[in-house]
Order: structure tokens, then C-alpha cells, then sequence
């Protein structure tokens, strides 16, 4: 029997169980496939505020320090470079936008000012001299997602924790002080549990008879093959549907929210044409330079999100034992500290801030949630 | 402009164009893509050049291609050149640029013809400028009647290797030496196949004759184990499988190939059905007698299914062509069966020969665990065999992890060089786990080039959609 037993091998889970094994915990830690393989792994690992919720800021500037010193706290490289990062205006429409969103966003702490287009050209010499103004901030950075499984299995082996792959969990049952997991060969038990399953939180928490709707997003990115030096910020533009950096390496992804097809139920997802040929287009018109480079690859990746946008993590209701962690807009930049706040509580302490409780989202009053009817799918915002 | 078929055919060589054509002739609306500029694919590839046009020596392949790219002139078949596919989705939208833009085109029906690619077992120094594959040496050789260097070693395996050596000869280049990894016992066994199609028997050991009386030093159970030189090759280490010596041949150019692969990046984004099969490349995508692969509306025809050959392509070109034309209501199942016997009794023959040709060119899997730690394996990434143990040391236990983990397979070329290898490596060390060896298919499937994507377009009407909440 395990003190812990993590469901859902992304970075929520994969923090959690990080942390809890090195408050003392026995942790063990279930993957339905490779661990970081999905949102965690796909994402464009944007480390950036201006792309944040606003009620995530506080948590977002205590997470950007954490990536910072990754190294230090994690033991490992995710590749973490901290920059300047810009969001850009074109349009009148846009620069309404983006005053609107840099003001709430430094109201809630983040460090953003709005710049002339001189002032943005000289932050970024790449940048289209046609921008009207752009949002400045200077704490912004991104990671290599694509390492994240690696780095954090290291720490994790390191940390104690048992780490089970391809090991899909496929129940959740009370049993007296403890849990039972089911499993395809046998069952494991533990005294208490935290579902860190993305998307797949919705039939997770449907063991418990709990019916909460998880709207999946299909994020899709490119990014290019190896160029010169063609940019030096994370770039977005005032509507967030722009996400653009070049790596050291020299690649460039180009990401920011456009939409590729697919469905949680058969787990595929798949770029759409209209979405990459969009999304190429705000890319080369932000950076000229891009022009002149080839993309090599698309991929999409699944981004859970509740119906009011912003995150599920604390206690079930209902379940004490049974905790969650997921649907974090931006919830990679995030991640490692509201695992490190949910820590906290699971190991009996108070959080540093606020949890996200999920109660807010089952109000009894509510009609039951049948996550098929496409009523449903049109309240999300 | 048109951009809905009754049927899309993908891949304009020796498969596609015949299947276009069979299919256009039976009265189906039919676009024909290719990324070359003229059709015929690698083996009835067309002339580039002024030289290579004029030079009408008793070539066989530039024959049949000319006849096919008469044929499709005169048909109704709708040719997209110069286009090349990047994306395909179900039911069927593909995805393709050329220097108009990126455009969709539809149609109920694809037939995906997309030819293979060549491998390369691995080396040191096999990323060594003026080293290139034995495909390659064909298609320069048929598109500007030339070869690169001066100094050249041939290499590899299987009837490529010959014919390589032999027009080289032509050219007026004498190849330093060839090195076969194959024993003359592998040949003599071929030869009975190859008998099933007396005209390219008789090319094989004309040529084979014509390197003999020519005195060309040929190293039969032999391979090149390292490239020497810096920014140009400077000579090639050859080893005798047998015995285990070595020697040094000085050499400015090295031709080498290990076989060819199915170019089948479009079958898998589309989710046909494949499996492995090391004669025919690697994997094979499964399909009927009526070229049916497992997608409803897909149909597989040529080397892009699995490695046949040039000349039992052209006929599964045709009868996946028939078979879309029947589908679709154009042919009766009379008509179709009296106009599919032929090509399905000519495909019967030719493939005991193409068996024949692909047991010479199977890749050598077995070789793969003695590769040195030092040896590059992804050539975009520089990931070699030690990084490649180390990510398996790290708990890497299927190939997307150690793309992940390497950078394997990120480069331009997307996994296609080094895949295969990668996979061979991996599951050497996890004999039977039964882990995924393939990387996930993604679009686009050959580089694009931004331009061309992007199109020209007015940053207002980009649709952006709805911002994400603050």
C-alpha cells in the first residue's frame, strides 16, 4: 500500500508526486502511457504572462521563478531560457484589446507595460515595423516541453517515487481508509489519491460519481526548421492566438491556440489546413524573417478546460482522500507551484495561496452534466 | 479552379499514372499530383536537361516514361506538377502548395502511388559531403545524363548497385571499385527470378559482363565501415564480412545504398493498416487483390505499399485504378473483371521477380547491434548510436520517447532516414516488449516552404477566432 498514488503522468502529477515523495511520502505514480507525452510534452512551453488568466498571475510569477531555477529544485535541464516577451497590436481593434488585457493583467501583478512600436522594435529588431504598439514584459521565457518527461523522470527516480508507465487506471473505489486502484493486471491500494488526468479528468471523476465537464481543447503548433537568428523574445499578439519563439537551436515554434480536430474518446487529434496555413500567416506577419524558412512539422496536443476557465485543484467533494489537479489555463507555466501549493495541502499543511476548489463548478442546483449533449459544449466560454 | 475529383492520385510514376489513367479512361474525374515537374516518377523519371533529352540510347525506363507522358497528355486526366501534398485527411482532403499557394483538394476516392525511399545502413562518416545514395546516383544519372566525382566507389547492395556501376561506365566513369554486401551464392539464387522477366535478365548480366571485361575490382561479401575526410570524402574503409579485413580505397565520391522503404507518411496519417515486413522495406500497408488498403475509399498502389519495383507497380497502378473506377459505379463488376485479369496475371509474373530483386536489397537488420557508439544515426539532429543507448539508459522504451529525448527524428527529413534504424536499435534492446517502433505520423510530410503556404494573403483576413479568456 502507497501513502499516495498519482493518476495522470503530466506535470501536475508528475510535481505532485515529485513533491510528496520528498515531504516523506510513499508515492507511486500511474501513466496510461509514457509520462509527458500529451498537453505536457506537446504543449509550446511558453513560459509567459501575457497569455495567462489574470487569477493566475500570482501563481504564474512564483511558477516563472521556479522554471528559472529548475536546475536547482528539479536537478534537471528542461532547457529553460528567460526573456523579454512582447504582445503585439496591428489593428485599432487590437490596441483596445491589448491595453484592456496588459491593465488587468498588471493589476494582478504581472509586470507588463504598453510600448511604442519604437520602443518594441528596439526589445525586438525582428519585429514587423508596422505594429501600432505592443505590451512589454519583462518576465517572460520559454522551455523545452519536449523534455519535461525526461527531466522529471530523472527527478522522480531520484525522489523514490514508483513510476509506472503504460499502466492505464481504470477504476477508483473506497475501500474503508483507503483506495483501491484498478489496474489491467491487479489492483494497487493507497491512503489517498490525486487525479492529474488532463483531459481525461471528466471520466476520472466519474469513478466518484461526480459529474463534471471538461471541455478538450486541440491545440495545434509548428515550427520550423533550424534558422539564423531571426528573434529574441516570446511574441504574442493582443487576442493570445500567437505564440512565437525560436529556440537555441534555432528552430521557431509557432503556436498560440489555434484549434486542430480530435476528441478525448479515441485519444487522436490531428492539425486542421485552416489552422496551419492561419496560424503560418500571423507568424510571418509578426516576424518578415520567417518567411524565408520551411516547416518540418505540425503536431496538436489535448488542453483540458472547465466550464468557467479556470482551474480544478484541491480536495473531491465528498471523497476526503481523493484530491485533483488539472484544466490550469496556461497550466505548464503554472504547474510546479500550484503542485507545490496541492503538496502542501495533501501533506496536512496550509497552501502558500489558495487552492482552486472544484466545488464552484458543482453547484446542486445545476441540471446533471451529460458531457455529450452539445448544450452543454456551447456554454464553455 | 476545380479543386473536387471523383478521385485524387497521389504520386505520378510508374503506379499513380497508371492508375490515374485507367481510372480517367473508365470516365472518372481524376487529379494526378506529383512534386516533379513532369511525371514518371524516380524510375521513368524525365529528362532535366538538353543532354539527358537528346540521349535516347536504348533506355527502357525513359521509353515506358515517355509513353506514360504521352499517354497522360492525351488523357483527361487533370496533372497537378510541381505540387507537392502535405497533409491528408479522411474522406479525403489533401493537402498541397506549390507556387501558387497552398490549396485543398477533394475527392471521395485517393489512391495513394508515392514511390519509395532509399536506406542507408549507418557508417562513420556516411554524413561525410560526397557521399550519396545509389537512388540518387539513377535519378541525376537519368535527369542530366551526369554522375558527381571523379574518384567513385560503389557500394551497398541488391540490382541498383549494378546498374549504378554500369552506367557510370557509360558516362566514361570508371568506378574505383564496388563493394557488394552480398555473396555470389545470394546472386546465382536470384537469378532464377529474375529469369521469370527474360528482358531485365538479360540487362543484369549484360552489365554484369560489361563491369567484368571493363576489369572493375568488385569486393562481393564486403562493406564500407567508415567515410574518410572532412569537407570533402577522402577515402572509404571497406571490410570483408567474412574474413574481417580491411583496406582503404581513396575515393572523392561514395555511392551507397542499402535498399529501399516505403515513403508511406500519408498511408499512416490516414490510419491504413500495416504490417512489418522486412522484404518489402520494413512495412507493408495492407491491401486486397483489388489494391483495398483497410481505409474505406483509399486504395494503395506501387512502392509506397510496399517494395515491389518499377514494372509491378505500373500493374498495380492499373488495377488500383480499375478497382477505384468499379467502386465508383463507372465499371461493372463484368467489365472490371475482364479488364483487371491482364494486369493481374502480368503482376503474378513480375512478382517472383520483384522477390527475387528484394531479397538482394533487404535491409541488413542483423548489422544494425554492431554499429560503433560513435556512428550518427538521425544526420539532421547528429543523434548517434551512444546518445541514442543513453536515452534507453534513461528509461526511453518507444520511439517517440527518444525523439524526445534525442531530438532523433526533428530534423528536416522528419524520421525518414533514420526511423528504421532507430527502431532496430531499440528493439534490440527490448527484444519483444511489443512498444511502438514507429514515430507518430505528422504533417507536414515533407518540408514546406513558407512561401508557398503562406501564400499571398491581407492580415485582415486572417481568421483569427475568438481571443482566449483573460
Amino acid at each position: 500500500m502507497y501513502d499516495l498514488a498519482v493518476v495522470g503522468g503530466g506535470i501536475h502529477g508528475a510535481s505532485v508526486a515529485l513533491f510528496a515523495a520528498r515531504g516523506g511520502m510513499d508515492v507511486v505514480l500511474l501513466e496510461a502511457g509514457a509520462l509527458a507525452r500529451q498537453a505536457s510534452g506537446t504543449n509550446a512551453g511558453t513560459l509567459t504572462m501575457q497569455m495567462t488568466r489574470a487569477a493566475l498571475i500570482p501563481y504564474a510569477l512564483k511558477a516563472h521563478e521556479m522554471w528559472v531555477n529548475a536546475p536547482q529544485w528539479l536537478g534537471h535541464d528542461v532547457g529553460v531560457v528567460a526573456c523579454d516577451g512582447l504582445s503585439l497590436a496591428f489593428t485599432e481593434a487590437e490596441e483596445k484589446l491589448l491595453s484592456d488585457r496588459a491593465g488587468a493583467r498588471s493589476a494582478a501583478g504581472a509586470p507588463i507595460n504598453l510600448v511604442t512600436s519604437a520602443e518594441a522594435t528596439r526589445i525586438e529588431p525582428g519585429v514587423n515595423p508596422t505594429i501600432r504598439m505592443a505590451s512589454h514584459c519583462a518576465i517572460d521565457g520559454y522551455a523545452n516541453a519536449y523534455l519535461t518527461g525526461l527531466a522529471y523522470r530523472r527527478a522522480l527516480k531520484d525522489a523514490g517515487v514508483t513510476i509506472r508507465e503504460y499502466t492505464p487506471v481504470t477504476g477508483l473505489a473506497a475501500s474503508g481508509t483507503r483506495f483501491e486502484l484498478r489496474l489491467p493486471d491487479q489492483g494497487i491500494t493507497a491512503a489517498q489519491v490525486v487525479l492529474t488526468g488532463g483531459v481525461w479528468l471528466e471520466p476520472m471523476l466519474r469513478w466518484l460519481d461526480i459529474r463534471l465537464p471538461i471541455k478538450t481543447l486541440v491545440n495545434q503548433l509548428s515550427v520550423t526548421e533550424r534558422t539564423g537568428p531571426v528573434m529574441r523574445t516570446v511574441l504574442g499578439i493582443a487576442s493570445g492566438l500567437l505564440s512565437l519563439k525560436q529556440f537555441p537551436h534555432g528552430t521557431v515554434v509557432i503556436g498560440g491556440g489555434w484549434q486542430g480536430e480530435g476528441n478525448r474518446e479515441t485519444g487522436h487529434h490531428r492539425t486542421t489546413h485552416a489552422s496551419t496555413v492561419g496560424n503560418a500567416r500571423l507568424a510571418v506577419h509578426a516576424i518578415p524573417a520567417l518567411r524565408n524558412t520551411r516547416l518540418v512539422r505540425s503536431w496538436t496536443g489535448f488542453e483540458a478546460e472547465t466550464a468557467d476557465a479556470l482551474p480544478i485543484v484541491g480536495p473531491v467533494p465528498g471523497h476526503p482522500g481523493v484530491w485533483v489537479s488539472g484544466s490550469v489555463h496556461s497550466g505548464y507555466t503554472s504547474a510546479p507551484y500550484i503542485a507545490h501549493c496541492l503538496t502542501q495541502a495533501i501533506l496536512g499543511r496550509a497552501p502558500e495561496m489558495p487552492l482552486f476548489p472544484m466545488d464552484r463548478l458543482l453547484a446542486p442546483s445545476l441540471p446533471e452534466a451529460d458531457p455529450f449533449s452539445p448544450e452543454q459544449q456551447r456554454v464553455h466560454p | 479552379m476545380t479543386t473536387a475529383f471523383d478521385l485524387l492520385v497521389i504520386g505520378a510514376g510508374p503506379a499513380g499514372g497508371n492508375a490515374a489513367l485507367e481510372a480517367a479512361s473508365a470516365g472518372l474525374t481524376v487529379a494526378l499530383i506529383d512534386e516533379g515537374t513532369a511525371a514518371g516518377g524516380q524510375v521513368w523519371r524525365a529528362p532535366r536537361t538538353a543532354q539527358a533529352t537528346r540521349n535516347r540510347t536504348q533506355d527502357p525506363d525513359r521509353t515506358r516514361g515517355d509513353d506514360l507522358r504521352a499517354r497522360l497528355a492525351a488523357s483527361s486526366v487533370r496533372v497537378f506538377p510541381a505540387t507537392q501534398v502535405w497533409d491528408a485527411r479522411p474522406q479525403f482532403h489533401i493537402s498541397c502548395v506549390s507556387d501558387d499557394g497552398a490549396q485543398e483538394l477533394h475527392a471521395p476516392r485517393l489512391i495513394l502511388a508515392t514511390g519509395a525511399i532509399e536506406r542507408v545502413l549507418p557508417f562513420e562518416g556516411w554524413t561525410t559531403p560526397g557521399v550519396f545514395g545509389l537512388a540518387a546516383a539513377t535519378a541525376v544519372m537519368k535527369s542530366e545524363k551526369a554522375l558527381f566525382g571523379r574518384d567513385i566507389v560503389i557500394a551497398g547492395q541488391g540490382p541498383l548497385l549494378i546498374a549504378v556501376a554500369a552506367k557510370a561506365l557509360d558516362l566514361g566513369l570508371r568506378p574505383r571499385a564496388i563493394i557488394d554486401r552480398s555473396h555470389r551464392g545470394d546472386w546465382l539464387r536470384a537469378t532464377a527470378g529474375f529469369a521469370r522477366v527474360p528482358s531485365m535478365l538479360a540487362t543484369g548480366a549484360r552489365w554484369m559482363s560489361r563491369l567484368a571485361l571493363a576489369g572493375i575490382p568488385y569486393h562481393r561479401r564486403s562493406e564500407v565501415i567508415r567515410a574518410n575526410g572532412d569537407t570533402t570524402l577522402r577515402s572509404v574503409v571497406i571490410r570483408d564480412l567474412g574474413t574481417g579485413a580491411t583496406r582503404e580505397i581513396e575515393a572523392d565520391t561514395l555511392y551507397i545504398g542499402n535498399g529501399l522503404t516505403s515513403a508511406d507518411e500519408l498511408h499512416r496519417l490516414l490510419g491504413a493498416a500495416q504490417t512489418a515486413d522486412l522484404l518489402r522495406g520494413g512495412y507493408r500497408t495492407t491491401r486486397d487483390d483489388r489494391c483495398r488498403s483497410s481505409v474505406p475509399g483509399l486504395y494503395i498502389a506501387g512502392d509506397g505499399g510496399g517494395v515491389y519495383g518499377a514494372l509491378p507497380s505500373a500493374m498495380q497502378g492499373k488495377i488500383a485504378g480499375l478497382s477505384a473506377a468499379c467502386d465508383h459505379g463507372a465499371l461493372c463488376e463484368t467489365q472490371f473483371a475482364a479488364q483487371v485479369r491482364g494486369p493481374q496475371r502480368k503482376l503474378r509474373r513480375l512478382e517472383t521477380f520483384a522477390d527475387a530483386s528484394c531479397r538482394l536489397m533487404q535491409f541488413p537488420q542483423d548489422a544494425t547491434p554492431r554499429m560503433s557508439p560513435q556512428t550518427i544515426v538521425c544526420r539532421c539532429e547528429d543523434v548517434s548510436r551512444a546518445d541514442i543507448e543513453k536515452a534507453m539508459d534513461d528509461g526511453a522504451r518507444d520511439l517517440n520517447q527518444l525523439k524526445h529525448f534525442t531530438r532523433l527524428g526533428m530534423g528536416p527529413c522528419q524520421g525518414r532516414m533514420c526511423g528504421l534504424t532507430a527502431a532496430a536499435i531499440l528493439s534490440h534492446r527490448h527484444a519483444g516488449s511489443g512498444t511502438d517502433t514507429r514515430l507518430t505520423p505528422r504533417s507536414p510530410v515533407r518540408p514546406v516552404e513558407m512561401t508557398q503556404l503562406i501564400g499571398e494573403f491581407d492580415y485582415d483576413d486572417i481568421p483569427v477566432p475568438k481571443p482566449a479568456p483573460l
